[in-house]
């Protein structure tokens, strides 16, 4: 879309020299005989009109009145406007270029000068439209990773979505590996419920379940990995570094169990009987981007994971089963129960597992040395 | 002074149709935008002179000593200048006289523009 040169002169002759002259060097032109037509040409939408060649003296309005308007004029002001002029009018001239004219062109027109001054002008003119363009894409690029920051952190934890828009954001998505927290939990007598349940009555349950772990999910910050009908896997330590990842992560899953509690209470009376069950495990694992073009999830992958999956299966209603490594690291937080060796399925060897009874109360955990 | 000038310079008319590469269609087209206009622009300078309004004369002189000027009519280019000049000068008493030499010089200019088979 090249820009179309406006020629404002009451001299028909000029007009059409001016205008042959420029369609000469590619620009196309549009003639009006004086000033007022001149404004209602600039004013038309679409009339993408990119410099003015205006006369001084003309009927109705002249050059001066036709030039202050634009001038004056915020979606005007800054197109150029170059007066023609003839030798003797040089005082009027300079008048014009203290208005606000980007130039002059004498007469008789001399077409090289014409070419020279026209292209100087509306180069300057498209340098500064490139750079009011750039700052308007700039600014509605910033609006537009700022709406995505916004929509991702509705889909992706808190976490996953700052790391997508942080500068060490591809290089963590890349993978790498690390010691974290694997969390499983699921639903006890969940598929027995929902097939005598009503679909709307298990949907209905399942979005008050998950919206109340979500929201202990992002109160330990945890990374949701994912939520799988009733079951829901959360990782700590990644991608945000957590000194106290096991920590979190049975507080988290104490806190999850008191919450099901109140939910199961309610729901009991419904007729739905419904556990709450939890595998935890604490391993060295692979972390980062999983799938594949236009589906990615950010995930963990290890021993680990499958560890604490196979825990929460075995765990009965209201167990949080935790593998030795991550028992290790908080057994003077909280009062456990061994459950035994536990022989689970891909593991050849037995797994010591406890179960998480409770918190140890704040005199008793300060007791000991930490 | 004015009678001096040429009533039609080759030179001028000849760079003329240099500029826009010798296209003689245009140049034929441009001629007789100018016998149309400064037809008018003539009748307006007499309408002036005749009753005494030298500011009307301005703008009319103005335009048809730019386009002569445009096309080699360089006596009634410097005629219609001194016009101008007396019109903003206010000098009303001039005018009738030298609108009558602008008169002779245009029909001079339009004689030598159809002997240069410049006119269709």
């Amino acid at each position: 879309m090249s820009d179309v040169a406006l020629i404002v002169d009451d001299s028909a002759v000029n007009r059409q020299l001016l205008a042959r002259h420029l369609t000469t060097i590619g620009i196309d032109a549009r003639e009006v005989g004086d000033g007022r037509a001149a404004l209602e040409a600039l004013h038309e939408p679409g009339a993408n009109i990119g410099i003015v060649l205006l006369d001084v003296l003309m009927p109705d309005m002249d050059g001066y009145e036709t030039l202050a308007a634009i001038k004056a004029d915020d979606d005007l002001r800054h197109l150029p406007v170059i007066m023609i002029s003839g030798v003797d009018e040089l005082d009027s001239v300079v008048r014009c270029i203290q208005l606000g004219a980007t130039d002059y062109l004498p007469k008789p027109f001399n077409p090289t000068i014409l070419a020279a001054r026209v292209r100087a002008s509306l180069a300057d003119k498209r340098m500064r439209d490139l750079e009011v363009a750039h700052a308007a894409e700039q600014a509605a690029l910033l609006q537009t990773i700022e709406r995505q920051k916004e929509e991702l952190s509705r889909f992706l934890s808190p976490q996953v979505a700052a790391l997508v828009s942080s500068p060490e954001g591809e290089q963590m998505l890349a993978g790498h590996r690390r010691e974290a927290t694997a969390v499983f939990c699921d639903l006890r007598g969940f598929t027995a419920f929902s097939d005598s349940a009503e679909p709307e009555e298990v949907l209905g349950m399942l979005r008050e379940y998950h919206s109340r772990m979500g929201e202990l999910i992002v109160r330990y910050e945890g990374t949701l990995e994912h939520f799988a009908g009733d079951g829901m896997m959360v990782f700590f330590n990644d991608p945000v570094p957590q000194p106290d990842h096991v920590e979190r992560a049975v507080r988290m899953a104490v806190a999850m169990r008191d919450m099901f509690a109140g939910l199961a209470a309610r729901w009991a009376k419904l007729g739905f009987e419904l556990g709450f069950g939890v595998g935890i495990a604490c391993g060295y694992a692979t972390l980062g981007r999983i799938g594949f073009e236009g589906r990615y999830d950010y995930g963990m992958v290890g021993t680990a994971v499958i560890l604490a999956s196979r825990l929460s299966s075995a765990a009965a209603a209201d167990q949080i089963l935790l593998n030795p490594r991550a028992h290790a690291a908080v057994e003077e937080l909280f009062e456990t129960e061994p459950v035994g060796a536990l022989q689970l399925k891909g593991f050849a060897r037995a797994v010591e597992a406890v179960n998480v009874l409770a918190i140890k109360t704040t005199e008793a955990a300060t007791a000991k040395p930490s | 002074m004015a009678d001096l000038a040429p009533v039609l310079d080759q030179s001028v008319l000849d760079e003329l149709r240099e500029s826009v590469g010798d296209d003689d269609a245009f140049i034929a087209d441009l001629v007789a935008t100018y016998i149309a206009e400064g037809r008018d622009h003539l009748a307006a300078m007499e309408a002036a002179a005749a009753a005494g309004d030298a500011a009307a004369i301005v703008r009319p002189a103005h335009t048809l000593k730019s386009s002569s000027a445009a096309l080699g009519a360089l006596r009634l280019a410097a005629i219609a200048r001194e016009i101008e000049m007396a019109g903003r000068a206010g000098a009303a008493a001039d005018l009738p006289a030298r609108v009558a030499d602008a008169r002779a010089a245009w029909d001079a200019t339009l004689a030598e523009m159809a002997a240069a088979g410049l006119t269709k």
